[in-house]
């Protein structure tokens, strides 16, 4: 018996789960994918908003803005990836420029700690190529830009080096309210039984929600947002994370530059019936490109090395649901946790135990509870000399295996027998970054695929790009079946 | 130390060291793989050798003919070992290296011939809308995946782009037990050889979509592909409504196009041509930084090997020649394409490399049955050749003697219509 | 009547046309001849692909047709090289199955089985 069990391993239920792990609790986390932060978690853009649009006094206000300073110090403790970029929203014209200033007081309300109305000229000096029809800029320094399933894998790691459980390809299909807590159905089939449930299941909250109440207090629709990716040859392109005004829609088409260098145009806000299918569309790509000009001059379209999709929440209600179930005791929603929800992550598991769960008169604080954890080491970012040293101990770190990335093959076998390992090419590239470069894989997935079919000694018919279920090779040629 | 590295050990880079071996210099070659012979390892088809060696060879039969005449030269060469960094100072390059075997070194030298292919050009790159299921993949990959591993990757495949590789990959993966639905190729034309068109679709029936894309893909519950649609597209390659196909496939094989790999030139500052999207080079294979030359596949992309040996070989020449320091002073003017001609090789003319012939090669880019090609300086015509079914799809390369040439005056090349 | 061809001998695939009185016309050399009078009788191809070996190294090699084969055995004949598992490392030439299908054609090996690469 679990005191809880967190559905889904996003970055939201991740970051609960570490904050659970402090407690003398014992906590499962169940993932229906085959991996930490596989859905809504992958595919955004990757920004800590300064929150500087939220509706004052919202949760999504409060929290972005807590959320905005933990991750300063999470960043200690987890070791987690982040770049101080900054952030500009723009106007074109003196319409604009009064709402720029309308989002200033907002900004000023929400208690944002630095945030100023500079013009054109003077945005210009830091961030060369912006558009030349802008007129006035409102400047968040306090904005940053990390890599969302760095950022889960690193609470989930932290989470399970202090005890918590974390189970993968386990999906919630159905749940039994009981008076001691709950049974969970798991694939159809196991039956685990916890004191508490909470549902951080992304796009499926209400669903699972379902199983539970009679009336969801909430129903989450899917949002498409397209992006495109400019290869990391175009660092420096820009330096600040670029928004036009927000609209009903959103915060709109941006320019994101990322983590390893990357930038991001996108996403467009298109919503669909299927929330489980996040797709490219001519239209939404198209959309993206003019709108991000309207952002920069010469933006680079020439190094577009891939575009994408993802799939984020959009609730029927206005701010995050956070709250225990009105019908059910000891279920708790974190429903309708769409944009900023990366950016709120922290503080939202901090406000879910702290002042809705109170958390602390149930539990008691583990002794041992140990917060730091250390990024897998990038083995291309050491001086040559560490490198060297390193070698002469281990040669697999010569052994190149991804080109492009410059990834090494004793990287890849870290992430494949790391605390949160995996066996698929994209759990490989997730960890290690092998394939996300400018081949795209063409000249190391063979490679990768060998290593895996090695280290965890399968045929590489066994072997997945992400799902269990889908496998890269039907069949092997010329070898006879078995009857 | 070496005179000259050479960056890669396929058809490319064997050709050109064979050739500064032979002019007696210290060569030494770097291959990423464990074998030598790049990407003629897993092109088990035949087609190559026609023109050097006047037989027809398959592929890997091709880059024996080289690997033997290499190792017969005793040339030094590194297998396993990845290229990283490339910098030059004082005119000495240094190549760092990586290797299981020896660690991280580093290699000098004065000369260096970059021989690294091309890599394929992905969905990523161009819009395909739909979802990203597992189960689109280049034609490349699943070419090795299949001719070196034995592994199919997948049963009911779908290709898009008629280029070689693609009409190659349609026979083969059909030979070897999967359903081939089709080929769609954009162009109103296919860009691969005609005789892979009859040898790899029309013999097996697998229909040729010209002038259609694909415009979306469907995946399953699993992630895997389930279903392609292409449709037509007009004469600006939009898509055009009511043309829509569906094809229930497991596979979308990508033959798309190829891209230089001039990855390891990012911190020399060399000048690049967006049309090859490879460094500008001189007559002599150089590019914009002395003593830097490039060749085979990441210098252009050839459709036959055999323009790819020849081009090396004159590489390694000129690499050797650079070394024996016979180079004048250097005065350059550019060879500028204009009227229907896509892209030109060599990009500029070196008065300080002597030769007596240039050696240039292009693509038209449409289709011409009969052609002009004019060489012009200053209005002037210097060269001009008649040729007949020029197509994108084929490099066209041509040689003519010129001397007195004005050193301050750009070339202009351009093909007329007849 | 009239018949249209692309000769597959080499890469410049001339379009030959043969008319009713049987003409060869277009043809930029007598091998093109020569392939479409066997192209209208009994056509042929080249057939190349790969063989399964016991070698972890080099799991497949690459083979072919030393000469081209009737094209109306080119499934039968994928099937019986696809019943050879190749014990030793050959070299280019080597022939795997002599004469197969009672026809005058022998599948050689086009990849060198050497260890080592080639050092």
């Amino acid at each position: 018996m679990y005191d809880y069990i967190v559905i889904g391993a996003g970055v939201i239920g991740s970051a609960i789960a570490r904050e659970l792990a402090r407690y003398e609790a014992k906590t499962l986390v169940l993932e229906k994918e085959n991996d930490v932060a596989n859905v809504q978690s992958l595919a955004n853009s990757a920004i800590i908003h300064s929150g500087h649009n939220p509706t004052p006094n919202s949760l999504k206000a409060i929290l972005a803005v807590k959320g905005n300073k933990l991750y300063d110090e999470m960043e200690k403790e987890l070791d987690i990836p982040l770049l101080r970029t900054g952030a500009y929203v723009i106007a074109h014209n003196e319409a604009e420029e009064k709402v720029l200033e309308e989002l200033t007081e907002t900004t000023r309300m929400n208690g944002v700690s630095e945030y100023a109305l500079i013009d054109y000229e003077t945005a210009k000096i830091s961030e060369p190529n912006l558009a030349s029809s802008i007129t006035k800029v409102l400047s968040l320094p306090t904005t940053k830009v990390t890599y969302p399933w760095e950022v889960a894998f690193a609470c989930m790691e932290n989470a399970v080096m202090n005890g918590v459980e974390f189970r993968k390809n386990c999906e919630v299909t159905d749940i039994v309210t009981t008076d001691s807590g709950f049974l969970v159905k798991v694939n159809k089939r196991d039956i685990i039984k916890t004191k508490y449930i909470i549902n951080a299941a992304g796009v499926c909250t209400d669903d699972i929600a379902k199983m539970v109440e009679r009336e969801v207090p909430y129903k989450i629709q899917g949002r498409i947002g397209e992006y495109y990716v400019l290869d990391k040859r175009v660092k420096g392109f820009a330096n600040h994370v670029l928004y036009p005004l927000p609209t009903e829609l959103g915060k709109g088409v941006l320019i994101t530059p990322q983590y390893h260098g990357e930038i991001l145009l996108g996403p467009n806000s298109k919503t669909v019936d299927n929330k489980h299918h996040p797709s490219t569309s001519f239209e939404g790509l198209k959309y993206v490109k003019e709108n991000a000009a309207l952002l920069a001059d010469n933006i680079p379209f020439n190094q577009i090395i891939r575009s994408f999709a993802g799939i984020r929440s959009s609730a029927d209600v206005e701010d995050f649901y956070i709250k225990e179930s009105k019908e059910v005791k000891g279920f708790y929603h974190l429903g309708a946790i769409e944009s900023p929800g990366l950016t709120a992550m922290f503080a939202i598991a901090k406000y879910l135990l702290d002042d809705i769960i109170k958390i602390s008169q149930k539990y008691s604080l583990k002794t041992d509870f140990n917060p730091y954890r250390k990024k897998p080491l990038k083995f291309n970012t050491l001086s040559l000399e560490d490198k060297k040293q390193l070698i002469a101990k281990d040669p697999l770190y010569a052994n190149l295996i991804c080109k492009c990335e410059k990834i090494t093959e004793r990287e890849i076998l870290n992430a494949m027998h790391g605390v949160l390992g995996s066996d698929t090419i994209k759990g490989i590239k997730k960890r290690t970054r092998a394939g996300a470069g400018l081949c795209q894989g063409g000249y190391c997935e063979e490679k990768v695929m060998k290593l895996i079919a090695r280290e965890f000694n399968k045929s590489p018919l066994e072997i997945s790009y992400d799902l269990n279920e889908t496998k890269l090779f039907v069949e092997e040629t010329k070898v006879k079946k078995n009857v | 130390m070496y005179e000259i590295i050479v960056i890669g050990g396929g058809a490319s880079g064997l050709a050109a060291a064979i050739s500064a071996k032979k002019a007696n210099k210290k060569v030494l070659l770097i291959e990423r793989e464990h074998s030598l012979g790049g990407i003629l390892n897993q092109c088990i088809h035949n087609g190559f050798g026609l023109e050097v060696f006047k037989e027809e060879y398959t592929g890997p039969e091709y880059a024996y003919k080289y690997i033997e005449e290499f190792n017969d030269l005793n040339i030094d060469y590194l297998t396993d070992t990845t290229a990283m960094n490339l910098v030059k100072r004082d005119n000495i390059y240094t190549v760092s290296v990586s290797s299981v075997k020896n660690g991280l070194l580093d290699y000098e030298c004065e000369a260096i011939i970059i021989s690294s292919g091309c890599y394929e050009r992905t969905r990523g790159q161009i819009i395909m809308p739909g979802d990203r299921p597992n189960g689109v993949i280049t034609a490349g990959s699943a070419q090795r995946y299949l001719n070196i591993n034995g592994y199919l990757v997948g049963k009911r495949v779908f290709i898009l782009g008629s280029g070689d590789i693609g009409l190659i990959m349609a026979r083969r993966m059909h030979l070897e037990g999967a359903e081939v639905l089709g080929v769609a190729e954009i162009m109103p034309y296919s860009n691969g050889l005609t005789r892979n068109i009859v040898q790899c679709l029309n013999d097996f029936e697998i229909p040729l979509y010209l002038s259609h894309t694909v415009t979306n893909v469907i995946s399953d519950e699993f992630k895997r592909l389930k279903s392609i649609v292409i449709q037509a597209v007009d004469e600006n390659f939009n898509p055009i409504e009511g043309t829509q196909k569906a094809f229930d496939v497991d596979t979308l094989l990508l033959s798309i196009g190829l891209i230089p790999d001039i990855t390891l030139l990012d911190d020399l500052s060399v000048e690049v041509d967006p049309k090859t999207k490879s460094a500008k080079i001189n007559q002599a294979y150089e590019t914009s930084v002395e003593g830097l030359f490039i060749c085979g596949n990441s210098l252009q992309v050839h459709d036959l090997v055999d323009n790819v040996s020849k081009e090396s070989e004159r590489a390694g020449r000129c690499a050797a020649m650079y070394l024996d320091k016979v180079i004048k002073t250097r005065k350059k003017i550019n060879i500028v394409p204009k009227k229907n001609i896509l892209f030109v090789t060599p990009q500029f003319i070196d008065f300080g490399w002597e030769f007596t012939d240039l050696i240039v090669s292009f693509r038209a880019n449409k289709k011409i049955e009969k052609a002009l090609l004019k060489i012009s300086q200053n209005e002037k015509v210097i060269f001009q050749k008649r040729l007949f079914f020029v197509v994108p799809a084929e490099m066209e390369t041509v040689s003519f003697p010129y001397k007195d040439l004005d050193k301050e005056s750009d070339l202009v090349i351009e093909l007329e219509e007849l | 009547m009239s018949k249209e061809f692309i000769c597959i001998v080499c890469p410049r695939g001339c379009h030959i046309h043969v008319d009713k009185d049987m003409n060869i016309t277009g043809n930029q050399c007598k091998r093109g001849i020569d392939y479409v009078r066997t192209e209208m009788t009994a056509p042929k191809r080249t057939l190349t692909t790969t063989v399964r070996t016991i070698f972890e190294d080099i799991p497949r090699v690459s083979v072919k047709t030393d000469k081209p084969i009737a094209k109306e055995l080119i499934y039968q004949a994928m099937k019986e090289i696809n019943e050879v598992l190749v014990k030793k490392r050959l070299r280019i030439g080597d022939v795997i199955i002599p004469e197969i299908l009672d026809t005058d054609v022998n599948i050689v090996i086009t990849k060198s089985m050497e260890l080592e690469g080639y050092q």
